[in-house]
């Protein structure tokens, strides 16, 4: 035990020491700022201080201007005439104005006008903008048309729909968009993860064998020793990696509404929709991080004993690959259905469920069958994979020479 | 220590299309240098890794220490360098070490320590910290010789120790088996070199395609495949036991003497230094006693001459298997 526990100790002190791991342990928070600020900056929304251009031959100019001040605008109207434009946009362009609304008769008749602004790309002003003048216009027309304002302003009525998702028997304030989001994100991590940390220990099952060194360490260890010790070295090196994007994830969307003020954006508003993980969706994940990742893990170690250069290995990784890539490519249509036969198909069988399952479980409500059954085939699959490619393993590390034929490696497994 | 810390009893190891070893059996005693000679393709590595139960033999069986366990049983009490060196490019070099002797069973801080008095003692004190890619090729190869001996084994095993290594350290290498051997360790080794066995060697045996051709002292070796020449020569002229000594057909089976010096061929089976005792037991001063056998490397290439040039055009894949 003190044995494989120095293999361990060995995967996971290099590796931590490399640049790569901390290369990405710092590139995963930057990316996930930039999924949670991004939307904030493009969003804007926020308090704006527009000015109303009134080209309006009657006092609907004034009337648009006393509508849209409010909560979100602060708003000032000048009447139209040349040279005014272009004081405006010097006032935007030095930041002093966020904008300015150009109307005319045009507005009631055809339902025009034209927004200028620094920044036109920030959604919910648009869309409040649009809101406050439709509201307005309408209601003009209608009372021209004789109704009375006490019965347009009954009869306006904003529609809010909201969703929620029913999961594991109760209902949970959750959008779609959340779910989505959520199972999406989750699926994409597990992929780059259960891949980027098997090929980890594909190179370095490659490496003791190109260096030859692994004919001292079996004639120390037995190599399922050496092959559990490196499973179990590169996967806490995976487990520390996702503390690191855990906590520094969870860091910023608590302090997420005092990070965006430091930055100067409006922290309140949440245009993308951050997903609730509860503790059980991070259970799921790791359980079945871990799992795909001594699967995949066992079966990447095999394709590197069996080849004796990087570009072999390269190759013969292919067939792992594509069989997770399946689960992957799976993953759009359990996301539109994911009670169908394939995405429950997916979630069983072992070599797809580290992905399936988990992005089933975000996606939707899963009955704890299918998850108990789900976990003991993977557990299974792992046994049996494992054993098959250990078998590999001991006979590949010490071969050299030509890749062998898959006649020949099945003869091996066989081998007792 | 006593018997055989290695015995091999009719080991065979088959390959694809050729058999690598055939029926070797071997035995080397505790406390010696043993020498295991042959040219490439000879069988050296294949025997070397069943003796460290990389591989398993088809047949026959290896006994390690006068028991039953295999090399990796008594991993702890043994030390070895394979044929192929390599060591991990991007470590530091203590940390190599380290890590080499804990797959061993060693404790962490022991071996930290060990590994860095050794490093001192062969000059790579100033290196520890550095990565191996960064140290030379021979520096690489003094790495790892200390990965072989760093936890203390009372068995090692050196498969062509000193290919690759230039005068300077093939010495420094000579000295540390050398000194191993005071200690009390056994040592085996392979080599293709007749010089480092003639010197070095206790005892040795020569193999060629996967059979043993014969072993021995290297003394018995050279012996009893043609040492049959003794050169004489005396300070004065030689005493009448001179003469009598040289006429008894069961030491000497024909002589050219020239009277202060004489050319012996020695009978089947007789021992120079019975020749040497009786000479010196009857009153002669000699100058110089010489058994002008053949070199080790004569013997060697009577022996396996016409095997060696068969077995080269294999050696490469003998060598990998």
């Amino acid at each position: 035990m003190r044995k494989v526990w120095a293999v361990v100790r060995r995967e996971f002190v290099e590796r931590v020491r490399t640049r790569a791991m901390w290369i990405s342990a710092v590139l995963g928070p930057v990316f996930f700022a930039a999924m949670i600020f991004l939307p904030l900056l493009l969003a804007g929304g926020g308090h704006k201080t527009i000015v109303v251009v009134d080209a309006t031959t009657t006092a609907f100019g004034e009337r648009v201007a006393r509508g849209l001040q409010g909560a979100n605008f602060t708003v000032a109207r000048v009447a139209s005439r040349p040279g005014v434009l272009d004081s405006l946009t010097v006032e935007v362009s030095d930041g002093r104005l966020d904008g300015f609304l150009l109307i005319s008769d045009s507005l009631l008749e055809a339902g025009a006008a034209e927004y200028r602004a620094s920044n036109v790309s920030s959604f919910t002003t648009i869309e409040r903008l649009e809101r406050g003048l439709q509201q307005i216009a309408v209601r003009a027309r209608l009372e021209r048309e004789g109704v009375d304002p006490a019965v347009v302003g009954r009869a306006q009525l904003r529609m809010d729909l909201s969703t929620k998702k029913i999961a594991r028997g109760r209902t949970v304030e959750e959008s779609a968009g959340q779910s989505f989001s959520l199972a999406y994100f989750m699926g994409i991590i597990l992929y780059i993860a259960i891949t980027l940390y098997g090929v980890n220990v594909m190179n370095s099952v490659l490496e003791e064998k190109t260096t030859r060194i692994v004919e001292v360490l079996i004639s120390s260890l037995r190599p399922a020793q050496l092959m559990a010790g490196k499973l179990l070295g590169v996967g806490a090196v995976s487990l520390l990696q996702f503390v690191i994007w855990g906590v520094s994830a969870g860091l910023m969307l608590g302090h997420r509404a005092s990070i965006a003020a430091r930055l100067g954006m409006p922290g309140e508003v949440s245009v993308f929709e951050v997903p609730d993980v509860t503790l059980a969706t991070g259970v799921v994940f790791l359980v079945y991080f871990l799992g795909g990742f001594f699967l995949y893990s066992a079966m990447f170690a095999a394709v590197g004993a069996i080849s004796s250069s990087e570009q072999e290995a390269r190759q013969a990784q292919v067939p792992v690959t594509l069989l997770l890539l399946v689960s992957f490519m799976g993953m759009f249509s359990m996301l539109n259905d994911p009670d169908s036969t394939f995405a429950v198909t997916l979630s069983i069988v072992p070599f797809t469920s580290p992905i399936a399952m988990p992005v089933r479980w975000a996606a939707g409500s899963l009955p704890l069958s299918e998850v108990v059954l789900s976990v003991a085939t993977l557990v299974v699959g792992i046994i049996v994979v494992t054993a098959v490619a250990a078998r590999i393993y001991r006979v590949g590390i010490l071969m050299t020479g030509k890749r062998p034929a898959l006649r020949e490696v099945i003869r091996w497994v066989g081998r007792a | 220590m006593h018997g055989s810390v290695v015995a091999m009893d009719r080991v065979t190891k088959r390959f694809t299309g050729h058999t690598a070893v055939d029926a070797l059996s071997l035995e080397v005693p505790a406390g010696m240098i043993y020498g295991l000679l042959g040219p490439n393709g000879a069988g050296k590595t294949t025997a070397i890794r069943m003796i460290m139960n990389i591989l398993i033999p088809d047949e026959g069986s290896v006994s390690l220490f006068g028991t039953a366990g295999t090399g990796r049983d008594y991993s702890a009490r043994i030390g070895f360098l394979p044929e192929e060196r390599g060591l991990y490019p991007k470590m530091r070099v203590l940390d190599v070490l380290v890590f080499l002797a804990e797959a061993k069973g060693v404790d962490r801080r022991i071996a930290r320590a060990r590994g860095q008095e050794w490093l001192e003692r062969l000059g790579l004190g100033d290196w520890s910290l550095r990565r191996v890619a960064d140290l030379s090729k021979g520096m690489q190869q003094k790495v790892q010789f200390i990965s072989t001996v760093l936890h203390d084994p009372d068995l090692v095993v050196l498969d062509e120790p000193f290919s690759g290594l230039d005068p300077v350290n093939t010495q420094v290498m000579k000295d540390t088996v050398l000194d191993l051997r005071r200690r009390g360790k056994t040592i085996l080794f392979s080599t293709h070199i007749m010089e480092h066995a003639e010197k070095l060697c206790d005892q040795l045996c020569i193999i060629a395609r996967g059979r043993k051709l014969v072993d021995g002292t290297p003394a018995a070796v050279t012996l009893a495949h043609g040492g049959r020449h003794v050169t004489v020569a005396f300070e004065a002229p030689p005493p009448e036991a001179a003469s009598q000594v040289f006429a008894d057909r069961t030491l000497v089976v024909g002589v050219q003497d020239y009277g202060r010096y004489a050319e012996l061929e020695l009978a089947e089976g007789s021992d120079p230094q019975e020749i040497l005792r009786r000479l010196v037991a009857g009153g002669a001063r000699l100058s110089r006693f010489d058994i002008a056998g053949p070199s080790l490397h004569k013997v060697f290439v009577d022996l396996v001459g016409p095997d060696a040039a068969r077995a080269e055009a294999v050696g490469g894949r003998v060598a990998d298997a």
